[in-house]
């Protein structure tokens, strides 16, 4: 997964306005797999693939609200950019209710679809940093012994080495040892950064 | 004949509400009565021994001691016994719509003839205006499914204009790159002017459905109307969520239609269907309508309308047609109604029919233009 090229899929059942998206997303330099259905897309998604999406709403068989129904129920994180035809303010909220990332009336102006696909590219690479860096924490924690993630739970909650060692009936020097080690498996320079890395592995399980 | 009983006939005669005039076998005129004076505002002494065609237009004017010299000769009545519509002509000049029904008086050679003018200016009037009334409804309901069509008509334009923007935009970026493909640069211009033609085509399109009232029918082939529809019609399903399909029979006869008016219908019968299957899409992925023309074993032409929706209630099955039935929320009940109207004035019918398995089917039946023998 080291740095695959981003994708900017664009799925729209207009053959010339999906054309046309392709042609200014090339003049970007960047690459684009436009597909006309949304199952199209739907089967041939492949959650490692990073970019973003552009999503007609309306399209013959399964809608664009329909297709990001699906990404949702199946965890997928790429950021869909929703294009509408219809000034239609109730999809348009329905669409971000749902986690699209943003949403854009046609005939839009090129520098909108350019922005949000920039941003949207971004998002999406912030996003999955965020997602290894979570499995790489989670990783680790699976990695303590029981001892340990007892000494941890302790830590994190603020009581100090004597406190741990009368609580565990060991030896202070042994909640040292206990400690020492959690954090050097937990790649922790701090027990702040130690703190953050429990709160984002709760926030996810 | 006494006195008397003359005295009283005379009173009959002008307390009579038609115009009632005697003439002989020559046409010459013998009685004249008080209604008839008022009718053609000459005075029964002005008329009386004067040809009665003075108060007779066009052919008859010409051909009316013609047609007596006729009756006397054959005895063949032509008009007497039955009547007919004519237009008679006042002293000043002005003419008037009248019913004329003519009877020989009995017993008398040379034959003489009573006839009874009836002024049909008001009914005729009335006629007149209810078809004006009709005419105008017929337009204000193709605005009203226009105005309906709105929303799918704008979707249906932004998507050429986005195209077209976006080709214009990637231009622009296209040629400002260090080493710019001018073949793709050239192609994407071509496709901008694609867009716009496909733009004008819906403008086009929506126009010739918006358009004024004309009656004028012509020979039409009932398919090229429906392709005139499609682009409107799809993009009206698409914004319903469903697939509009179109089977349309090839080499069928031409039929004689206002074809604005039987587009109006197919759009009525589309869109109901398409409102009956909205609701339903949800549930059914395979939410169709189809649209179909075929020429039928008697000869005529049939567009028919189905879709695989819910079907009409069972309770409403008779009065469908009804103006002002109506299932929907914001409908006026009067589409269908209308619709059957203007296709009874081309000598058509429409009908439904439950489709199979489950929805509604509409079939609109036109004769075919009579073939030329030549």
């Amino acid at each position: 997964m080291k740095d695959r090229p981003a994708l900017v899929f664009i799925v729209d059942d207009d053959d010339a306005v999906r054309n046309s998206i392709r042609l200014l997303m090339k003049s970007l330099g960047l690459a684009t797999r436009p597909l006309s259905t949304a199952q199209e897309f739907l089967s041939t998604y492949d959650p490692q693939q990073p970019g973003c999406l552009i999503l007609d709403v309306r399209m013959p068989g399964m809608s664009g609200l329909e297709l990001q129904q699906q990404l949702n129920l199946r965890g997928a994180i790429i950021p869909v950019i929703f294009i509408t035809g219809h000034g239609d303010v109730p999809m348009a909220v329905e669409a971000m209710q749902q986690g699209a990332f943003d949403f854009l009336q046609k005939p839009f102006r090129d520098q909108d679809l350019i922005e949000r696909v920039q941003r949207a590219l971004a998002k999406d690479q912030v996003n999955r940093a965020e997602l290894s860096e979570r499995a790489k924490v989670r990783e680790r924690f699976d990695s303590l012994t029981p001892r340990e993630r007892e000494v941890l739970a302790l830590v994190t909650s603020g009581k100090a080495n004597k406190v741990m060692a009368a609580d565990l009936n060991v030896s202070q020097r042994t909640v040292e040892i206990h400690r020492a080690r959690v954090m050097e498996k937990m790649h922790a320079h701090s027990l702040a950064q130690l703190v953050r890395m429990m709160l984002d592995l709760e926030e996810t399980t | 004949m006494t006195t008397n009983t003359s005295r009283e006939l005379r009173a009959l005669l002008d307390a009579a509400v038609d115009g009632i005039i005697l003439i002989d076998h020559l046409g010459e005129i013998h009685s004249f009565n008080r209604a008839a004076e008022r009718l053609f505002g000459y005075s029964s002494d002005e008329v009386l021994g004067r040809n009665v065609s003075i108060l007779m237009t066009g052919e008859d004017e010409k051909e009316h001691d013609g047609y007596l010299a006729r009756y006397t000769e054959t005895r063949t009545p032509h008009i007497i016994g039955t009547g007919r519509d004519v237009m008679v002509r006042r002293k000043d000049g002005t003419q008037f719509p009248a019913h004329l029904s003519v009877g020989v008086i009995p017993g008398q050679e040379p034959p003489r003839f009573v006839g009874f003018i009836h002024d049909i200016t008001h009914s005729r009037r009335i006629e007149a205006e209810s078809h004006q009334l009709q005419d105008r409804l017929t337009h204000v309901s193709r605005l009203a499914t226009v105005g309906e069509m709105a929303s799918g008509i704008a979707h249906e334009l932004n998507q050429p204009l986005a195209a077209m923007a976006t080709y214009a935009h990637a231009c622009d970026r296209l040629l400002a790159l260090p080493d710019p493909d001018i073949e793709e640069v050239r192609s994407a211009l071509k496709l901008i002017a694609d867009q716009a033609v496909r733009a004008g085509d819906i403008i086009r399109r929506m126009r010739a459905l918006a358009r004024g009232e004309e009656s004028a029918r012509a020979p039409v082939n009932v398919n090229t109307l429906i392709e005139e529809l499609a682009t409107l019609i799809n993009s009206d399903a698409k914004a319903h969520g469903v697939s509009c399909r179109q089977e349309l029979a090839p080499d069928l006869p031409l039929v004689s239609a206002n074809g604005a008016q039987i587009q109006q219908v197919v759009v009525n019968l589309v869109r109901n269907a398409l409102e009956a299957l909205a609701p339903e899409r949800a549930a059914t992925a395979g939410a169709e309508v189809v649209l179909a023309t075929r020429r039928l074993p008697d000869g005529r032409v049939e567009i028919s309308i189905s879709d695989n929706g819910p079907g009409v209630p069972e309770a409403l099955k008779d009065r469908i047609f009804d103006p002002f039935c109506t299932t929907k929320a914001t409908g006026t009940g009067l589409g269908l109604a209308i619709s059957r109207t203007i296709v009874a004035s081309h000598e058509g019918t429409l009908d439904f029919e439950p489709n199979q398995p489950n929805g509604a089917r509409f079939n609109l039946r036109l004769a075919p233009e009579p073939t030329d023998p030549a």
